[in-house]
């Protein structure tokens, strides 16, 4: 039995034990089985410009294990009205903001409760986030866990996880976004990086800056199509590069039926 | 391998949910928050200052950016170690003073915004103003990298520090109404000026 099995069992044994226990499922306890430990680590860029690092070292943070669902988010704006999506600002949400949910506060039959939330902005997204005392996942934070196959930290050979990746991709959006609980974990014990939705990070605006400093024109030829070129990691990452470009196209209003997000946070 | 995954999830999703129901006293619903602000003369839908973006002044004052309310606004990132295209924005910022009308000229607050918040503490911006000769018109914010990064997501400025510690990013000036709302955007440097004092010059007090 490998470690993460091992890990796996042990936590659902610890979660029964809290469910059934006289002190029902709080505090600690909830927040070690809802999230998941994500130990340093180094993220390469896919794309660098010449003067970007070549790796950057990412502490060890905790990580949701699971998007945000319809349901918490429901909660959320139940209790914070600005939220809703009849109250929200063009400021801070485009004009399809949650609109695949019933109403205001009823999801209907288009947003399952425990599928992922799609149609949020990234203020949205952070809100949320911090209203949990939670933060979005930095995209080195984010890709670091993401790296991970099914059973290694390590998951750029993982044939499961490629190939349940590609016919990810290769399928379309579905109607109805499904439940995350059909999502495997991977080997850090966090579901549906890949093969859910599409996760908004904190600085999704540095993945492609347009009007750089020393010269407006430059913005393809310096850090997109050179880039590419010359400083591309892994040329066979093709989801990694749908997730540069997705990002670098998304302006924080934005909202898509494919893009949700999930929280991190800080070791205490 | 299977087995365990399968028994993981439903107990998670029980375990989240008795979490949600046990630590959630959700009062019952706030006496409308919508409300209470609307009586204390709500921003506008559009108004940049809804939001909860807090900075702190070369003084070290905390700043809302609501404060600036009722004042024509001209709003730009930079940061202080700069040393190409920042200087030429805040040159940018002296000019575009010059070319509005007098009685506007004293009225407009010229705000500079740090993306550099580790290094532009408010003492490091204190001593910007002095070498620039900014006077009390000019505000001077230093804030958390969340708040910094909210308020460039609002105004669409992209921006990323570089591994030598400068940072790329967008040369962007927005001219915010007496209500916060952006009225006027320049990108790129070095002219627009005619225009920015233009969008200015139409929010005077008649």
């Amino acid at each position: 039995m490998n470690r993460a099995v091992r890990l796996r069992r042990l936590l659902a044994a610890s979660a029964l034990l809290t469910v059934l226990g006289p002190a029902v499922g709080r505090g600690a306890d909830a927040a070690e089985f809802s999230t998941a430990l994500i130990p340093a680590g180094t993220y390469t860029p896919l794309l660098r410009s010449v003067k970007d690092a070549p790796a950057v070292s990412v502490a060890a943070f905790r990580l949701d294990v699971r998007p945000v669902t319809n349901a918490e988010f429901l909660e959320f704006v139940r209790a914070h009205p600005k939220w809703r999506r009849s109250q929200v600002s063009p400021l801070f949400a485009d004009a399809h903001y949650l609109s695949h949910w019933a109403g205001d506060l009823e999801l209907g039959p288009r947003a399952l409760p425990d599928a992922p939330v799609v149609r949020v902005s990234w203020f949205a997204a952070r809100a949320y986030a911090a209203a949990q005392g939670k933060r979005l996942p930095s995209t080195a934070e984010w890709e670091l866990a993401a790296a991970a196959g099914y059973t290694r930290p390590d998951g750029r050979n993982d044939e499961a996880l490629n190939r349940d990746l590609y016919a990810w991709i290769a399928r379309p959006t579905p109607e109805i976004v499904p439940s995350v609980s059909g999502a495997k974990p991977n080997f850090h014990g966090v579901r549906g990086l890949h093969g859910l939705v599409w996760e908004w990070v904190e600085d999704f605006n540095t993945a492609m800056v347009t009007g750089e400093s020393r010269g407006d024109a430059g913005l393809d030829r310096d850090l997109f199509c050179g880039a590419a070129a010359a400083g591309a990691k892994e040329t066979n990452d093709y989801a990694a590069y749908m997730r540069v470009a997705l990002r670098s196209s998304l302006k924080a209003v934005n909202t898509t039926s494919s893009l949700g997000f999930r929280c991190a946070q800080d070791l205490p | 391998m299977k087995t365990p995954s399968l028994l993981y999830g439903p107990l998670a999703a029980l375990l989240l949910a008795t979490t949600v129901l046990a630590a959630d006293p959700t009062p019952a619903r706030p006496k409308d928050e919508c409300c209470k602000e609307q009586a204390a003369g709500a921003f506008t839908k559009a108004s940049l200052y809804q939001t909860d973006a807090r900075f702190t002044d070369d003084d070290g004052r905390p700043v809302a950016l609501g404060s600036l309310r009722g004042r024509p606004v001209v709003l730009t990132l930079f940061y202080s170690s700069c040393g190409y295209a920042c200087p030429m924005l805040v040159s940018d910022l002296v000019r575009i003073r010059e070319l509005l009308p007098a009685g506007l000229r004293d009225e407009v607050a010229f705000v500079l915004v740090s993306f550099d918040v580790v290094r532009d503490t408010p003492p490091v911006l204190r001593a910007y103003r002095e070498t620039r000769h900014l006077d009390a018109q000019w505000i001077l914010l230093h804030g958390a990298d969340a708040d910094v990064r909210e308020l460039a997501a609002l105004l669409g400025v992209k921006y990323k520090q570089e591994a030598d510690g400068n940072f790329a990013h967008s040369n962007l000036l927005t001219v915010l109404n007496r209500e916060g709302e952006v009225v006027h955007q320049r990108t790129g440097l070095k002219d627009g000026h005619a225009e920015a004092a233009a969008a200015l010059a139409a929010l005077a007090k008649r």
